[in-house]
């Protein structure tokens, strides 16, 4: 027997195999139920409300608000430069770039939590890094940046420093009387600029 | 290394000294399977020596297996593996001077540099033709760059091309390369040559 034929009796039935499975579409960076819980526990995923008015105020181009309401609610109001990505949406193609890279953090908002944390909990599911979850969502938002209430005098200082940031915020993100007044105002629409796709190992003869 | 870069297990430079490692190895097995010699190479184009078909395409479908067995145990993430994209008309256009150069030179560009660590002359003009052949092109660039952006297809795999499944089509390309192994050995009895 030469080894022509050795090779083919080895090669052809594991060719017969591979065509005989269905191919494997599973992704191997999933988390399992348990990884999953450990960080829901952790909470690691929220980002305080003053933090990311910190961040809106200084127009860090490192971060992303994406907001998880549905589209009539985003026209009606929305974070400065947020871009809408409504939750029934959220498995979509379009959005997939925006969602599964390593480059900008994503925040994700809604009214309260909820949204926000189940579209953080879906994305974490298919291993998406980088995405995070405004903690207390819009509400928390108007009462602690919007509108936010001064300490008694006797508080400690950081309260007082805490505060003063809000005020300044607010004031910076046109705030002082809430959402009803501001959903008036034309909010520009952001423009959307399609990522490339994320880049596979390049390789070469 | 594919999985570790990926993952950032290993650093870029790491990396490189992995390739430069690996490169080693081919570059040994090569020359000591007989490689550096044109006359082996260039036998493929006139049916006395097979080598070449044999070898490439043993290599092609053990690595086709290996990564499909290894996607099949989730092993291997195959949307991570990178798929050079497809220009048609320079892929072509490429493949016709790749071939004409194969068969005047008696090498590609890898067992060209194969041949040259143990000395061989002929090697040393052929890379000498090489180098011409980049100069040619990087300054010649802007009169081919419309050639070599045409057709632009992405980086559609040939089972997808036909609409066929993966595992399919890996056992229709291997039951070909065996098809093919044996008109090689048969071309070898049919055009024998004593010495070369």
């Amino acid at each position: 027997m030469n080894i022509r034929l050795k090779l083919a009796t080895i090669f052809l039935p594991l060719g017969l195999i591979i065509a005989a499975v269905p191919e494997n579409t599973t992704k191997v960076y999933k988390l399992t139920a348990a990884e999953l819980l450990v960080e829901v526990q952790e909470g690691a995923q929220f980002m305080s409300t003053d933090e990311i008015a910190d961040m809106v105020v200084q127009k860090d181009p490192s971060f992303q608000l994406i907001d998880v309401r549905a589209q009539d609610e985003f026209e009606k109001f929305h974070l400065p430069n947020a871009i809408n990505i409504p939750l029934a949406d959220i498995l979509s193609d379009e959005w997939a770039d925006f969602l599964d890279q390593d480059v900008k953090m994503n925040v994700f908002y809604s009214n309260g939590n909820l949204k926000s944390n189940e579209a953080w909990m879906i994305t974490r599911q298919l291993g998406f890094e980088n995405n995070y979850v405004m903690q207390g969502g819009l509400n928390y938002w108007a009462e602690t940046i919007m509108d936010p209430k001064a300490p008694v005098s006797t508080s400690p200082d950081d309260e007082i420093a805490k505060y003063d940031f809000r005020k300044g915020a607010s004031m910076a993100l046109g705030g002082g009387a809430v959402s009803s007044t501001t959903s008036k105002k034309k909010s520009p629409k952001p423009v959307i600029k399609r990522k490339k796709k994320k880049k596979r190992a390049a390789g070469g003869c | 290394m594919g999985p570790l870069i990926v993952n950032e297990i290993i650093s870029p430079e790491t990396n490189l000294f992995l390739a430069f490692l690996i490169g080693i190895g081919f570059g040994f097995v090569l020359e000591s399977s007989g490689f550096s010699s044109s006359r082996k190479l260039a036998g493929m184009f006139y049916g006395y020596d097979t080598t070449v078909l044999k070898v490439f395409f043993t290599a092609a479908i053990t690595a086709l297996l290996g990564m499909l067995f290894g996607s099949l145990f989730g092993w291997v993430d195959l949307s991570l593996i990178y798929i050079n994209p497809t220009y048609l008309h320079s892929a072509i256009v490429g493949g016709v001077i790749m071939g004409a150069g194969f068969i005047m030179g008696g090498f590609c560009p890898g067992t060209a540099f194969c041949a040259i660590s143990i000395g061989k002359l002929d090697a040393l003009a052929f890379i000498g033709g090489l180098f011409l052949g980049i100069l040619a092109f990087t300054e010649g660039y802007p009169l081919f760059e419309e050639l070599y952006k045409a057709e632009f297809m992405g980086t559609p795999t040939i089972n997808e091309f036909f609409g066929l499944t993966r595992g399919i089509f890996s056992f229709v390309l291997i039951a070909a390369a065996f098809a093919m192994f044996w008109v090689g050995e048969w071309a070898e009895k049919k055009f024998p040559r004593e010495e070369y």
